[in-house]
């Protein structure tokens, strides 16, 4: 019989060994996401809707835990107090800060992207809504929404291609900041976001997304 | 003692007769002498798939003693080393056979001398269906990779899983079991096996390590069938993955059956499928499922009833 999930520590929760690297955690997240998100096959019928919402924190949790370095060497010495001296060498794995957003970039490159990026420029460039948008001190959700369906693309495709939970996307939309994660992790969902609709440059736009947020409140 | 393989599916339309005859009649090509019994008791038509257009005498036969023993309701299917235990008549309905009978069936079904004996079984999670699916360790789940269809697929795994826990209990023990699990999780939570499990571990640790054992050694596989182009082909190795992790049986993924317009045509024709069009993707698909099972199975398949 397995443990509750809730009672497994991260590295159980996602699947991977204890001396797994980013790329590995970064795989395992993926997976698990497309394992427990509310529109999964596999998950779905089998959860209410609390206990998934239970499940999908906690994987959120796992996640941001171990792919930062600090916090992951810290989390090792809790679960592990004996293993502390060894957790230096645990770490190597993780040397370089890693870009915990840019998930999909094979995928992103492929010649079939290629055309549709090339395609999604030509639109950019032909809207003037977009244009004026982009060229916004202050972006909100409501604004990035209204680029998103300039340029046609639904909401599931950026899903799919940056691996961010669609209730999020939906949240990030809406400007709904207490539901959203972390103004880190925030920031890194909006490039991600605007980078899979090819709108540049992603990270002066997504701070300003940000700005304005933060003075909304 | 026969290899037994019990299909059931939750759902009905997942493919469970398609894949009984199919099996049946891939192992009987190879020379095994094998045994269909349809035990779809309220919506018996396995002989259509295997070109039994009237069966003459059907298992509520036996039930109703008309037939002394099992061994007599057996049919000749046109199929060499293939055979046939048709289900049940319209006019009868044994849909919930009782506890006795199966008993009986089970027993009978064990002392057969057969190389293989598939068991297709109706949709849902009656007793019938979850008794029988639990005769072997070498149940097989199939479903389709619809929503509706694997929700119906865990209903019964979750339910095949109470059953089994039911067996170890005694009429006052599950009571008392009962009236633990409200303490622990009060009236209005679901009360699914997984939740269960872990208060029979804390509170009747005994029992807990028999129905460890008693399922780690059972070996059950899932199919997915009329698996589309567009479809996530890793599908079955997730839903057994997550199977493992939060119910903690153990289900091998067996694999995936093409959706091919060619298995409606041939049922309609009445002709099997494999001989009509052996050439098509989902022929190919039960020929490897076949090995894989085969291969997969141990020698000997314990009743656990008997
Ligand atoms: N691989 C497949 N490709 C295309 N069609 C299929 C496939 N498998 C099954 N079907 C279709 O699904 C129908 C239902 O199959 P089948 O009768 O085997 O389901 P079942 O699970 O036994 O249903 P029931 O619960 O009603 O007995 C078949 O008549 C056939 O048309
Ligand atoms: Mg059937």
């Amino acid at each position: 019989m397995e443990k509750d999930f809730d009672r497994m520590n991260y590295y159980e929760m996602l699947d991977i060994e204890r001396n797994a690297t980013a790329a590995q955690i970064r795989a395992a997240y993926n997976a698990a996401l497309q394992m427990y998100q509310p529109d999964s096959m596999v998950s779905y019928s089998f959860f209410s809707r609390d206990e998934r919402e239970k499940i999908l924190t906690l994987l959120d949790k796992a996640y941001f835990t171990l792919i930062n370095e600090a916090q992951r060497t810290r989390y090792d010495g809790e679960l592990d107090p004996s293993a502390i001296s060894e957790s230096g060498e645990k770490s190597a794995a993780v040397k370089k800060p890693v870009n915990i957003f840019e998930i999909n970039r094979q995928q992103l490159n492929s010649p079939a992207r290629k055309i549709q990026n090339a395609e999604l420029k030509a639109k950019i460039a032909q809207n003037p809504l977009i244009q004026e948008i982009m060229a916004r001190q202050e972006i909100s959700g409501a604004d990035l929404k209204a680029m998103r369906t300039g340029l046609g693309v639904a909401i599931e495709k950026i899903q799919q291609e940056t691996k961010i939970r669609l209730d999020y996307l939906h949240d990030i939309e809406e400007g709904k900041t207490d539901k959203l994660p972390a103004a880190v992790f925030l920031k890194g969902f909006v490039r991600a976001y605007l980078k899979s609709l090819c709108i540049e440059p992603a990270d002066a736009i997504s701070v300003r997304y940000i700005d304005a947020l933060q003075r909304k409140n | 003692m026969a290899h037994i393989w019990p299909i059931g599916g939750g759902k009905g339309g997942s493919g469970k007769s398609f894949l009984a005859s199919s099996l049946g009649r891939l192992l009987a090509k190879s020379g095994k002498q094998t045994l269909l019994i349809d035990l779809d008791l309220g919506a018996a038509n396995l002989h259509t798939m295997v070109d039994v257009p009237y069966p003459e005498k059907c298992f509520s036969d036996f039930v109703t003693k008309k037939i002394p023993n099992l061994e007599n309701a057996i049919l000749e299917t046109p199929f060499p080393n293939l055979f046939l235990i048709s289900g049940a008549h319209d006019s009868l309905d044994i849909a919930n056979l009782p506890y006795e009978q199966k008993i009986k069936t089970l027993q009978a079904i064990g002392k057969l001398k057969y190389d293989y004996i598939i068991l297709d079984l109706g949709a849902g999670t009656a007793f019938n269906t979850i008794d029988f699916f639990l005769a072997s360790h070498n149940g097989i789940f199939i479903t389709t990779p619809e929503p509706t269809s694997i929700e119906n697929v865990y209903r019964l795994m979750r339910a095949i899983y109470l059953r089994r826990i039911r067996h170890f209990f005694s009429a006052n023990d599950f009571k008392a079991l009962g009236r633990k699990v409200k303490e622990h999780l009060g009236d209005d939570s679901r009360h699914q096996p997984e939740n269960i499990v872990p208060i029979i571990k804390k509170e009747f640790p005994e029992k807990y390590a028999l129905i460890k054992k008693d399922f780690n050694a059972f070996c059950f596989k899932l199919v997915l069938n009329q698996v589309r182009k567009q479809d996530n082909a890793a599908l079955g190795e997730q839903i057994c993955k997550f199977i493992k992790k939060h119910l903690g049986i153990n289900v091998d993924f067996a694999g995936n059956i093409s959706y091919d317009e060619h298995v409606h045509d041939a049922i309609c024709q009445r002709v099997c499928f494999l001989d009509r069009y052996p050439h098509t993707r989902a022929a190919n698909d039960l020929r490897v499922l076949n090995r894989t099972m085969s291969n997969a199975f141990g020698e000997q398949m314990m009743l656990n009833y008997l």
